[in-house]
């Protein structure tokens, strides 16, 4: 079946084969070359970013956090200093740059890890560049002591400064809860729920009277801030996993099946589209918020201004999310990276990110500050988020975060949410939640 | 030549299964589009948006304001081309000694090349980031285009391309003429094949074009960005402003539309002409 | 896999003696000099980090700490881990909800989209790759969407027609059929052209025979259609296998509040997906290793199996 026929004069003159074949080499190679020099054309643009001379900083962020303005406000401040931030991602994916980096070669000067990521780096401490050595000791009393502490290894390196942290608080939607028949003052609400116990009656009287749900979820806005609210987590203060042990952890777990059982839950993960797009049409009247929550709140629902309040959250106080400024071991500019940090993460600096961003600082001493205040916000009905988010943090009995909080924490949630769903059984959930706990983490 | 007219005319049905089909290849899209006209309120609302809404320049503005957009589409232009005519060029030339050279150790390599396809690359950014860096290449668009250039799956298809298309008795009678081996493959056997070479180009370019962890993971500088880390600063991990991202995904795709409709007739029309004969 | 005529002729001889020493060994030396600009970037770039993956799966190695030998332990663990087990049946059960109907659906169209007398080809055809040009990203956000429980439009159209509202990314068969959804719209259009490009090699006198011997369209899809296509649909059916097995950014974009596990009970938690919480989530990269050399072997089993399946189908029919 050949369907090509083949024409001698095809060929035309036969060349000499020497030169046939070399030519071809030469082609080859030039298509190549030619290939790899276009890029490299491209590339000449590229700048030498870290030169080593501590006047430029290559720093990572993520979204989320609005890192930019701190940056464009210090470059104003120091002309001289070049700072190239790179704030895409999330803060899993920028961990997983960082990983990759720090494993494979050319490192960052100066970035931002999240919270949950920070315990298996801080594991690590021979990657980062010990603080200490750079003048961190001296600063180190501005911080909540139980924040810093989190990044301080196991002989005492410091390995991060602390950026922000969250505090907890309950979002809630007035013009919903005045249609439950339930008080709308944020000091009411507070009033309205003093204990877990009391927010499951009011999510039940708040069914009751509306037909819809009342909280997005519980394994986050209940389990998750409830367990946060002891002096132990899944850790003792010695560092020894205790999390099928401790009574607050079992309390906690309990409570957010009791939600469940009390169908006040909108079922929404957070951060998924669902829980997105429920929060406008009012699929929920209440969210476990902190202070960085409020910016999604307000990005989700933006037809909704002006109809949260925020009011203090059962069990009074509580923590989510927070990170980290980190200095990579092998960073070429340290010292410039180091000014950075010891300028925007200074009390002053913190309390002016606080205004222009609403990021919760972790220096106590400006929570007094007037600026902090007599913040009020009007998309939450003028509350004073200053206030609110730092007294719940002032509540906070410190408890130690180990490198394996973070999966233990998701196993539990996860039995809750299954649970949630109805798939899972509520009596066997804890039991479930151990056994994958042990296959995550083999202890 | 008599033929029965019997079949001649099309069933309305098929153009019902037909027109379904191309409904819901381009209804996404579509959607996509009328995201990025409205705000994220009104896409999420039921009974669901289909019609497109006035927001297109503003969001637009706002994707050019926020991230170094035009920037970005160079870039991407620049490594999804360098990949794709590598990749024509490379995966040719090894597609044709596979299929029609014989030397040593080919069925072997060969082998060797399928087998990689069917390991995970997940793991193996570490070590290919530990060789980047070592070449100097981080932050660079090499890093995005030398390892690009390497497609198993190329040689797989080009391979197989000249296997069926090209008939051993054609190179053996060009042979007995007297030609090398060059002239056999760049007068004969490559013009025969080049359809599905240009397609191979087109599918490395999409596919580099779309590419989003390597360069994530290899590329810091704003101002080096391709197109898919610029638009990923668009979406927050907290909330997703519907409307700018899927604005930003959208004028992302459209450097790919407009390609489609100037190439994707010839695209289309290559892999007809020279696909699997015989 | 040639089609040459006779296979005593598949090596091209040797020039003719009136060629000096020198071609000779320059011809000698061609082919390998055609595979080298392949050959290096592929050794450094390909072969290389793959090689390296196989290597760490004996360790115990932290990405940022410790590398520790430890031979064939990573194995023994994940024989016993429930989880390894878990995203092993979702990567089969995805990869034959997206393969199977995707591939009978693009021979169907195929076959349609060959009809001499069809009107807006080059539309129909032109459109099947639409899909294929948008990034994965953003069809994540879009389907996610459109499946949403509450808010999607899929939903919203099923109520209609009295079916409750699915969460399709909280049950398990419903994350399946969104991740297969996703596959499957991204590819059919693709393999469908490449069916087309093989029917229409196929005379047309060939269908009209049948067609006047009395043979149905079906007959004629059978008995014509798919036996000619042998070469294609193997081709298919291999990378299909080798593809869906490793099916990896859906599931990680879909799932925007727990992105490593895929939902709460891992329920479309891919293989792929599950080596890369291990390696990037919990740094044990030693283990994602052995779950990648795992994969690797499911992979080829399975190829193979589906690759001699098919060469025999043809001959079967004949």
């Amino acid at each position: 079946m050949l369907t090509i026929s083949f024409h001698p004069e095809t060929f035309g003159d036969p060349e000499p084969y020497g030169r046939n074949t070399v030519k071809f080499r030469i082609a080859t190679s030039v298509v190549l070359a030619a290939t790899l020099a276009l890029a490299a054309a491209a590339c000449s643009s590229n700048d030498n970013a870290s030169t080593g001379d501590n006047k430029s900083i290559e720093f990572w962020s993520f979204t989320g956090i609005n890192q930019k303005a701190q940056v464009d406000d210090y470059k104003k401040l120091h002309p001289g200093i070049d700072i190239k931030l790179t704030e895409v991602g999330s803060s899993v994916e920028t961990a997983q740059a960082l990983t990759t980096a720090l494993a494979g070669g050319k490192v960052p000067d100066l970035v931002l890890i999240q919270g949950d990521d920070l315990p298996k780096f801080v594991q690590q401490p021979q990657n980062f560049v010990d603080l200490r050595t750079l003048g961190a000791d001296k600063v180190k009393g501005d911080y909540l002591d139980w924040v810093i502490s989190q990044s301080i290894a196991k002989d005492g390196q410091i390995l991060g400064v602390p950026t922000d942290v969250g505090g907890m608080a309950v979002a809630y939607r007035t013009d919903l809860f005045a249609k439950a028949g339930l008080p709308t003052d944020r000091d009411a609400v507070g009033k309205l729920w003093p204990t877990w116990d009391a927010f499951i009656e009011a999510g039940k009287k708040y069914v009751a009277a509306t037909g819809k749900p009342f909280v997005d979820n519980a394994a986050t806005s209940v389990f998750y801030q409830a367990v946060n609210q002891g002096p132990e987590k899944y850790y003792d203060t010695a560092g020894n996993l205790v999390y099928d042990q401790s009574p607050q952890v079992k309390t906690a777990f309990d409570l957010g099946l009791k939600a469940v059982a009390a169908g006040i839950s909108a079922k929404q993960s957070s951060f998924a589209t669902g829980w997105s797009a429920g929060m406008g049409p009012g699929q929920f009247a209440v969210v476990a918020a902190p202070s960085w929550m409020l910016n999604a709140i307000r990005t989700n629902a933006p037809g909704t201004k002006g109809k949260w309040d925020i009011a203090t959250i059962p069990g009074g106080a509580g923590n989510w999310g927070g990170s980290y400024l980190a200095i990579p071991k092998n960073a070429k500019n340290p010292k410039a990276a180091w000014d950075y940090i010891a300028e925007t993460q200074s009390p002053k600096g913190q309390l002016a990110h606080f205004v222009a961003s609403g990021s919760l600082p972790t220096t106590p001493s400006v929570y007094k500050d007037a600026q902090l205040t007599s913040l009020k916000d009007p998309f939450f009905s003028d509350a004073p988020t200053g206030t609110i988010y730092t007294d719940s943090l002032l509540g906070l009995k410190p408890f130690y975060i180990g490198p394996d909080s973070s999966a233990i924490g998701q196993e539990f949630q996860n039995a809750i949410t299954n649970v949630e769903q109805g798939k899972g059984d509520p009596a066997t959930a804890w039991d479930t939640a151990l056994k994958n706990i042990k296959a995550a983490i083999g202890k | 030549m008599t033929r029965p007219t019997r079949r001649r005319h099309v069933r309305r049905r098929t153009y019902a299964l037909l027109g379904l089909a191309a409904l819901a290849c381009w209804f996404p899209l579509y959607w996509m589009f009328v995201v990025a006209t409205t705000d994220t309120a009104r896409a999420t609302q039921l009974p669901p948006e289909i019609k497109p809404g006035g927001n297109f320049f503003h969001l637009a503005g706002l994707v050019f304001d926020t991230v170094p957009f035009v920037r970005s589409l160079i870039n991407s232009l620049i490594v999804a081309g360098s990949i794709g005519v590598g990749q024509a060029v490379l995966c040719s030339l090894a597609g044709f000694a596979f299929a029609k050279l014989h030397f040593r150790g080919r069925n072997a390599l060969f082998l060797v090349v399928v087998l990689t396809m069917t390991v995970p690359t997940q793991l193996a950014v570490i070590p290919q980031y530990m060789i980047i860096s070592s070449l100097g290449w981080v932050d660079t668009l090499q890093a995005l285009i030398v390892p690009g250039l390497a497609s198993a799956f190329g040689i797989f298809w080009m391979r197989q391309y000249f296997t069926t298309t090209i008939s051993d008795e054609l190179l053996q009678a060009a042979r007995i003429d007297g030609a090398s081996t060059w002239q056999i493959f760049w007068r004969i056997a490559f013009p025969l094949v080049r359809p599905a070479a240009f397609v191979l180009g087109l599918f490395g370019f999409v596919t580099a074009w779309n590419d989003f962890l390597w360069p994530f993971i290899v590329l810091k500088s704003p101002d080096m960005y391709t197109v898919q880390i610029a638009i990923k600063a668009l979406q927050n991990q907290y909330a997703v402003d519907l409307g700018l991202a899927m604005s930003g995904s959208f004028l992302a795709t459209i450097p790919l539309l407009v390609l489609f409709v100037f190439v994707g007739r010839s695209m289309v029309a290559g892999i007809m002409d020279g696909a699997f004969k015989g | 896999m040639t089609t040459s005529l006779s296979p005593t002729l598949g090596r091209l001889p040797a020039l003719s003696g009136s060629v000096g020493v020198r071609q000779r060994i320059v011809e000698r030396i061609a082919p390998y000099a055609y595979i080298a600009p392949f050959f290096v970037v592929f050794g450094v770039f390909g072969l290389v980090p793959l090689l390296f993956t196989f290597y760490i799966a004996l360790f115990d190695w932290n990405p940022i700490g410790e590398h520790t030998f430890i031979g064939l332990d990573n194995f023994t663990r994940l024989l016993h881990d429930d989880r390894f087990w878990n995203a092993a049946g979702n990567t089969l059960s995805i990869w034959v909800l997206s393969t199977v109907p995707q591939l009978l659906l693009a021979l169907l169209l195929a076959h349609l989209l060959n009809h001499a007398r069809l009107r807006f080809a080059v539309f129909f055809r032109m459109s099947m790759l639409v899909p294929y040009i948008t990034s994965v990203a953003a069809t994540a956000i879009v389907f996610a969407q459109l499946f949403d429980r509450d808010f999607g439009l899929l939903n919203w159209l099923l109520g209609h027609v009295g079916v409750g509202p699915i969460d399709f990314t909280q049950s398990r068969w419903g994350s399946y059929v969104l991740i297969a959804a996703m596959v499957m719209w991204r590819w059919f259009g693709y393999n469908t052209l490449l069916y087309l490009a093989s029917l229409q090699a196929i005379p047309r006198e060939v269908f009209e025979a049948a067609a006047v011997d009395g043979a149905s369209g079906w007959q004629q899809f059978r008995h014509i259609t798919v036996p000619s296509l042998r070469p294609i649909i193997v081709f298919t059916i291999v990378t299909s296998t080798i593809g869906g097995l490793q099916i990896f950014t859906e599931p990680l974009l879909l799932s925007r509040s727990a992105p490593l596990t895929c939902g709460p009970v891992r329920q479309c938690q891919t293989l792929t997906l599950f080596l890369y919480e291990q390696g990037f989530g919990q740094f044990q990269f030693g283990y994602g290793a052995a779950i990648g050399v795992a994969l690797f072997v499911l992979v080829v089993v399975l190829a193979l199996i589906n690759y001699l399946l098919s060469t025999r189908i043809r001959r079967e029919q004949r």
